[in-house]
Parts: C-alpha cells; sequence; structure tokens
C-alpha cells in the first residue's frame, strides 16, 4: 500500500519547486517583453508607409454630389512604389550599420539593448518588405517581382539628379567670380603695358574689344614676364576676327594646336 | 513592424487628383506628398499596357534614339565650324543649345529606368558640351560641365573630360586646382595619357612661369 501521508511531502516541495519556478519565468519574460517594447525604435515614423495606409483607409465624401471620393488606382500604386523606395534606404542603412555595431558589441562599446533595437529593427523590416510585395501583387500581378528594383533605380536616380544639380548650381558664382576676376587680370594687364610703354603694348591695345579680350587677360596670366611672347599671343588673338580668338575642335590634333599656340 | 499605423487626414482634389494634407503642415510631409504627387504624373504618363512601372530592364528604345540624335547633331554642329558658312561661333552655339536640349532629355528619363544609363548619357553629353562652352571661352562654365560629367562617370576612359576640366581651369588663371584636377584625371586613366600628360606639363610651366614673376617683383620692391 502506498503510504499517501508520507508521499504528500515530497509532492508537496515539488508542487512548490515548478510553481515558484514557472511564476519566475513569466514574470521574467513579462518584464523583458515590457522593457524591448519601450525601447525606442531604430528607425522614425514610416512617413511613407502611413501615407499609404491612410489612403487605403481613406474615406472622403465630395461635397457637391455627396458620393464619397474613390481613391484612384495610381495614387495607391504611386504611394507603394514611395514606400518601398523607403523601404530599400531602410535597408542599405541597416546593412551597412551592422558590421559597424557587431564590432562595437564585441568590444563592448555599446549596450545591449542597442543590440535589440537593431534586432528588432531588422525583423521588422523583413515583415514591412513581405507586406510591400503581397500589396504590389495584390495591385497588379506580378508586380511584385520588380518592384523594389524600380524602387532602388528611384533613389539611385533622385540622389544623382541631386548631386548634379548641386554641382550645376556652383555655375552662377563661378561666373561672376570670372567676370570680375577678368576685369582685374586686364587692368593689371594694361597697366603693366602702359608701364612698358613699347610699341609691342600699343599693338595689343585694340584687342580690348569684347571678343577678344579673354585671350588678352589669359596672356596676361600666362605671365607678362616675357613680353616678347605676350605681343605674340595677343597679336594672335587680335588678327583672328574679334568673334573666335582660338576655338579647339573637338580631335586631338586640335588641341596640339592650340599647345602649339601657346 | 507593429500592425498599427498613423491615419493622416489625407484629403484628395476630386478632379486634379492631387493629395494634400490639411491638418498637418510639417517640412518632410508636404516634400513627401509633393514627391507623391510628381511621381504620380509620370506614373500616369506610361504606355497603355503598363499601369505600374515596367522592370528597370530593357528599357523604350526611343528617348535613347532621340538623345544620341541630338548629341550627333550637335557634334556635327561643333565639326563644322572650322569650315566655311556662318560664324564659327553660331556653329558653338548651335550645339550647346542641342546638348543643353539632350541633357535635359537624359535627365528627364522616368526615375524607375536604370541609373547607369543616366549616368553614361549625361557624362557624355556634359563633357561635349564643356567643350562647346571652351569654345566660346567660357571657362567657368566648361569646368563645371567637365566636373559633372566626372562626378556622372569616374571610370577610365573620360579623359576628354578631364582634359577639358583641367584647360578650362588653367585658362581661369587657376594653376593649383588645375593641377589637382589632371593628376586626379591621370591616376584614374592610368597615367599614360599624352593629352593629359601634355596638358600637366602646361600647367608646370605656367607654375614655374608665376613663380618668376613673383619673386621678380618681389625683387623690385
Amino acid at each position: 500500500m502506498v503510504n499517501w501521508v508520507s508521499l504528500s511531502i515530497p509532492i508537496a516541495y515539488l508542487g512548490v519547486l515548478v510553481g515558484s519556478l514557472v511564476t519566475f519565468s513569466y514574470l521574467y519574460r513579462r518584464r523583458k517583453a515590457a522593457k524591448a517594447s519601450s525601447l525606442a525604435s531604430w528607425f522614425p515614423p514610416h512617413l511613407q508607409r502611413n501615407i499609404y495606409l491612410s489612403l487605403l483607409h481613406h474615406e472622403q465624401v465630395n461635397p457637391e454630389t455627396g458620393k464619397p471620393v474613390q481613391v484612384p488606382d495610381s495614387i495607391i500604386k504611386t504611394a507603394l512604389l514611395r514606400r518601398a523606395a523607403e523601404d530599400i534606404n531602410r535597408i542599405i542603412s541597416l546593412r551597412n550599420a551592422k558590421p559597424a555595431l557587431g564590432n562595437l558589441l564585441q568590444k563592448g562599446s555599446v549596450g545591449d539593448d542597442l543590440w535589440q533595437r537593431f534586432q528588432r529593427a531588422e525583423k521588422e523590416l523583413e515583415a514591412e518588405l513581405e507586406d510591400v510585395i503581397r500589396e504590389a501583387n495584390a495591385l497588379a500581378p506580378g508586380w511584385g517581382q520588380h518592384i523594389f528594383q524600380s524602387a532602388n533605380e528611384i533613389n539611385a536616380n533622385t540622389r544623382l539628379r541631386a548631386r548634379i544639380e548641386e554641382i550645376q548650381s556652383k555655375a552662377e558664382p563661378e561666373r561672376e567670380w570670372w567676370a570680375k576676376r577678368r576685369e582685374e587680370l586686364r587692368a593689371e594687364f594694361m597697366k603693366e603695358l602702359d608701364e612698358e610703354g613699347s610699341g609691342k603694348g600699343e599693338k595689343s591695345k585694340p584687342t580690348t574689344n569684347h571678343g577678344s579680350s579673354n585671350a588678352a587677360k589669359s596672356a596676361s596670366v600666362a605671365g607678362s614676364v616675357n613680353s616678347e611672347e605676350d605681343g605674340v599671343l595677343v597679336e594672335d588673338a587680335g588678327t583672328n576676327t574679334p568673334s573666335t580668338p582660338s576655338l579647339i575642335p573637338p580631335q586631338t590634333g586640335g588641341k596640339n594646336k592650340k599647345k602649339n599656340k601657346k | 513592424m507593429e500592425e498599427t499605423f498613423t491615419l493622416l487626414p489625407l484629403h484628395i482634389d476630386p478632379t486634379t487628383k492631387l493629395i494634400t494634407c490639411p491638418g498637418i503642415s510639417t517640412k518632410q510631409l508636404s516634400d513627401e506628398l509633393n514627391t507623391l504627387n510628381t511621381t504620380h504624373k509620370t506614373l500616369l504618363s506610361l504606355e497603355s499596357p503598363h499601369t505600374v512601372p515596367p522592370p528597370p530592364l530593357p528599357i523604350n528604345p526611343k528617348r535613347s534614339a532621340q538623345i544620341q540624335k541630338m548629341r550627333e547633331q550637335g557634334n556635327a554642329q561643333l565639326a563644322k565650324r572650322s569650315s566655311a558658312g556662318p560664324p564659327a561661333q553660331e556653329h558653338v552655339k548651335e550645339s550647346l543649345k542641342l546638348y543643353s536640349y539632350a541633357i535635359e532629355m537624359a535627365l528627364g528619363r522616368p526615375q524607375w529606368e536604370p541609373v547607369q544609363i543616366v549616368r553614361d548619357e549625361v557624362a557624355l553629353l556634359m563633357s561635349n558640351r564643356s567643350q562647346s562652352f571652351i569654345g566660346l571661352q567660357a571657362w567657368p562654365e566648361a569646368a563645371i560641365d567637365a566636373e559633372t560629367s566626372i562626378e556622372c562617370k569616374a571610370s577610365p576612359g573620360q579623359s576628354k573630360a578631364w582634359w577639358r576640366g583641367g584647360r578650362s581651369l588653367l585658362e581661369m588663371g587657376r594653376v593649383e586646382e588645375a593641377r589637382d584636377w589632371v593628376l586626379r584625371g591621370l591616376e584614374v586613366e592610368g597615367g599614360e595619357n599624352a593629352e593629359l600628360s601634355g596638358l600637366l606639363e602646361d600647367i608646370e610651366k605656367r607654375a614655374e612661369r608665376r613663380k618668376e614673376r613673383e619673386a621678380k617683383t618681389r625683387a623690385q620692391k
């Protein structure tokens, strides 16, 4: 016969032990989850996603007809494309950050919660990508296959165009600078000529007309130490009809010709 | 991603289909909505079988053909200037106009087309337009266009753009900049480029002469 009375003590012992472990584990996990969810998210709020979903849930009544306004399909597609483009940015930034962050974590330079935030961002992004592909396929069959390719090109194109614009916008100040500098150089050159007061200087005076002023200045830049060389150069510019002192054809021969002139 | 989102009070104009957000006015949101609306317009311009952007490749050959045609016309104008006919400057101006149109077209490609194509086209066109500016002795513009060309495509085979940029800088008397620029070009092009080396020699000569002149003026004082 089993002696229930003497067995009850070990059973109660086991019960208390398991119970306390379960309680501990439950509390611990809950606290951890709460802590993880309270961590700041890696990225700022996903604006493009918000716009896309707001458009999907859009409810607006046309005041004139009283009917609800339909959101055109094309706008929804555009919004999805924008969302995909932003996702590409996020993928790139996560990929760039990963090795560096891993390194810092190993050295102990950054805390564990940063790593947790990072991993959560990765998981979220994965879900987001799947979601975008699903939505794309729902909007147009097969679009999910290449929506991210398109989005990637859109990003690259936007960056390139911004860069080109940035460089081209320098043209205006450069032009102003050059106009001023050219005047200075010309004034300097004329002064030097006056000082020298030689026949060569006189000869180059007519070149102050607009067309060949460039040549005159470039000659002065070339260094007016050797006045003979200057004289030759300016004369060359002067004789060549006011419009084209020295045009360089694109071929190699033309370039050599120009070099020889100098 | 959490299963929630922030509902934005968006508003669609019933006729123009423009999206606005009357409630909130942050710069980020309005910028994004602007991009959305412009992208929407390009999406609407798609030809009928497509309702979504097609895959980046293959591309629509029409625009490429037009750009190439314009570039060739520009080249022809530039080549004509040494021959008889209207003054050379007119030809150069004409080529400048053609190149500028072509650049505009290349930059106006739909954004989902491969960026590499835009880079190649713009690099070539900018380099050619730089040549036109050199023809008009507009050195600052020529230098800027050469720089843009290099920015678009910095791989070897761009020696003309390097040369044009270097020459323009030299003509403006910016000897130091020209030297740095040409040295960079030689590095990219592999250092065995006769034209660039020749230009570098010119630059060195100019730098020396300038030094001499400075020494002389100092001596005079």
